[in-house]
């Protein structure tokens, strides 16, 4: 009676399979595929009532709206009464809803990432855009290192001007810092300019790696030496597709979330520390 | 010329829209609608929309999720962009087909029992030995008098006449009295014990292998997520103010919605062909193939002056050996007629082609099919194209040049008038009952 019972949509079963593990559950047993007319059909094989739902979906690249329909089918008789998200890209959505948004961060799983494999003396932050300064710094001030900014000149609207570096990277590892990378145009573009101005090495941390279209090729022929992501995404075959991509696995923080939240308990322990 | 109108239209069927437009003498209004490298879709509508009563076209059928999605972005981007009234245009309105739920006839969802625990497994949690679904017994009542099983066999019997498939009840949705609900559990579902061969279905699914591999908790029947009123909510959420819809599957879905909801019906147009291509159509019989669908015909049966007649299907436990049509019966004489089916949608075309056969099977000379939504899903087109039908008319309420191509037994009639008409008379605060006769 009033346990916690995970669905998980199709979009990332992997995630789904984590958190489960973490919180020592089974996912709950449903089943969603599409008819042949192409409407999406949910069966849900285990008593939910009076439960305590939550409903695991990522947006899988590709079949965006499918995932969504799904998910709103999925909680369409019960209702929607707590959203748990993870670094959302404007922070102002929250107040979109008409119920409790926890908006999760990956920074501490990020910040532990940096110490344990990058720190070093010579590392700075940079933000590869004015939107993602307020995030890149605060991981630069934790860490207690330097931070740059990339700034996109715009001669005129709807051009790309060059991009300017503000800071100073000459001779260190440059970190850039962003919440999103989907084509990897810019970051791309942020890594040239950065190497341009005498950074050492370059690496990018990125906690949405939906890496789609061409992404994968830029990536390649990029000059960051690695890329790291989050598993918020399913990245399918895309490890092996580019060897310069790593992971950090965020569902010991999703599944903590979870767990505070059937409970009552506050997470916004999990804004500052990473469970292990 | 109708003015401070806006016509938009979806991804779904640009045919359709600029038809409409041409009969309002109206442009089709400029709006960029794709989708961003990761899926999500992207809408810009590029002419002003404010103060301007709205109209868009957005009918259910190929990517229906996506075409929604991009319905309801329209919707919020012109009633953020100050429009005056903004009108969502289905001409087939998605979801609104309701899954059936897999329960049985009797209506409680009956299972085997979990395996038996051994005696010495028992704890003091174990749960007493009360008869009923799902729980764990003590061996005195393991034996022929098993209450559950009892009780199931009961229910299949008299829900189809068939024994127990290994003990187990079957989720086939024998309860369902229209044929047009999906059943989950297909016909078409490899090893599946559950499986059986009466129920049919007209929602074939695109990955029947998955189905098989899913079984629910032990104790706990399948529960199949309703949309429901989900679209409803979604369309009213986005922000229309009101609906349009053709041949709506379920007339109360309009009870769904706490907008205004208009229904237009496509009876007019399948009439008018019935009068106009029938040769000695007084002389036909309009067939329901389904009970669901009896109102519907008889409508134009009375109207037309013309005999009906009706599929049954019965579940009644038969002896007939021909296992294919012994779940259907015809009510009504079609020997050396002409035959008219009469159904609001086709979708993997199994109903419709299962009556055209039965009805052959009558000696009726010349079978029609005369549907409204023709969606033509999975392998619709070649399942009808192999049919007993000589004729299948439907509308363009979803794109069907492609259907044409493939089906040279396929007529399309032209449901942009309707549209065109309900278009500016909701514009103008005019009666759209005028639609609605049809004499």
């Amino acid at each position: 009676m009033n346990e916690i019972k995970l669905l998980s949509g199709n979009s990332h079963p992997v995630l789904a399979k984590l958190v489960a593990n973490r919180l020592g559950i089974d996912i709950a047993k449903t089943m969603s595929l599409n008819y042949s007319n192409q409407e999406t059909s949910v069966s849900i094989g285990e008593s939910v009532r009076d439960e305590d739902v939550f409903i695991l979906q990522s947006t899988s690249p590709g079949d965006i709206n499918d995932g969504l329909m799904e998910l709103l089918i999925m909680i369409h008789t019960a209702g929607c009464n707590h959203v748990i998200t993870m670094d959302l890209h404007a922070s102002q959505i929250q107040g979109f809803f008409n119920v409790p948004v926890d908006n999760l961060y990956a920074e501490p799983s990020v910040l532990r990432y940096i110490r344990e494999n990058l720190n070093g003396e010579d590392i700075v932050i940079v933000s590869p855009d004015a939107g993602g300064a307020k995030r890149a710094t605060s991981i630069a001030d934790r860490l207690d290192r330097g931070f740059a900014l990339i700034h996109k000149e715009r001669p005129r609207p709807n051009v790309v001007g060059r991009m300017v570096l503000v800071g100073d990277v000459v001779g260190k590892v440059a970190i850039l810092v962003d919440d999103m990378a989907d084509t990897c145009g810019t970051l791309a573009k942020a890594a040239a300019t950065v190497r341009e101005n005498g950074a050492r090495e370059v690496i990018a941390i990125v906690t949405h790696g939906i890496l789609s279209g061409d992404a994968i090729n830029i990536l390649n022929n990029s000059c960051l030496s690695q890329i790291v992501v989050t598993n918020t995404v399913p990245l399918g075959n895309k490890g092996e597709l580019c060897k310069k991509l790593r992971v950090i696995d965020v569902s010991p923080t999703l599944a903590e979330a979870i767990r505070r939240t059937h409970n009552g308990e506050s997470v916004s322990f999990l804004f500052n520390h990473a469970p292990t | 010329m109708v003015r401070n109108i806006v016509i938009l239209g979806g991804n779904s069927h640009p045919t359709l829209t600029e038809n409409i437009c041409n009969i309002l003498g109206l442009p089709v209004s400029n709006r960029t609608l794709s989708k961003f490298s990761v899926g999500e879709t992207r809408c810009e509508i590029k002419d002003s929309v404010r103060g301007k009563d709205v109209f868009i076209i957005q009918s259910g059928g190929g990517s229906v999720n996506d075409h929604l999605m991009e319905l309801c972005i329209m919707i919020s981007a012109c009633k953020i962009g100050s429009a005056k009234r903004v009108t969502a245009v289905l001409p087939l309105f998605p979801y609104s087909r309701q899954p059936d739920l897999p329960y049985n006839k009797a209506g409680a969802p009956l299972s085997k029992p979990p395996s038996e625990v051994p005696k010495d497994k028992y704890t003091f949690e174990s749960v007493p030995a009360t008869p009923a679904p799902g729980i764990d017994k003590t061996p005195s009542f393991n034996t022929d008098t098993d209450l559950s099983r009892v009780m199931s066999r009961t229910s299949l019997t008299n829900g189809n006449g068939q024994g127990l498939v290994n003990g187990v009840s079957r989720p086939n949705g024998e309860g369902s009295t229209s044929s047009d609900q999906p059943l989950i559990s297909a016909p078409a579902r490899p090893g599946l014990t559950t499986m059986h061969t009466q129920s049919f279905t007209t929602h074939d699914l695109q990955n029947p292998a998955l189905v098989s591999t899913f079984q629910a908790k032990p104790g706990y029947k399948r529960w199949v997520a309703q949309a429901g009123t989900l679209v409803a909510d979604l369309l009213t959420c986005a922000g229309a103010d009101h609906v349009v819809a053709l041949d709506l599957h379920d007339p109360q879905y309009q009870g769904f919605f706490d907008i205004p909801m208009d229904n237009l019906y496509g009876r007019p147009l399948l009439q008018r062909y019935i009068q106009q291509n029938i040769p000695d159509f007084k002389d036909a019989v309009i067939v329901s193939p389904d009970a669901g669908g009896a109102k519907r015909a008889t409508a134009i049966a009375d109207s037309l002056g013309m005999e009906f007649a009706l599929i049954h299907k019965e579940r009644r436990p038969t002896r007939i050996t021909d296992r294919q049509n012994a779940t259907m019966m015809l009510v009504g004489n079609v020997a050396n007629r002409v035959c008219i089916l009469i159904d609001d949608l086709v979708d993997t075309a199994n109903t419709i082609t299962r009556a055209a056969k039965l009805l052959r099977k009558e000696r009726a000379t010349v079978v029609y099919a005369l549907i409204t939504h023709g969606v033509f899903s999975g392998d619709a087109i070649q399942r009808i194209n192999l049919s007993a039908i000589d004729r299948i008319v439907v509308t363009n309420s979803v794109p069907q040049d492609e259907h044409r191509r493939l089906c040279s037994k396929l007529d399309v009639l032209d449901v942009s008038p309707i549209f065109a008409e309900a278009i500016r008379r909701i514009h103008h605060g005019e009666s759209i009952s005028v639609l609605f006769q049809y004499d």
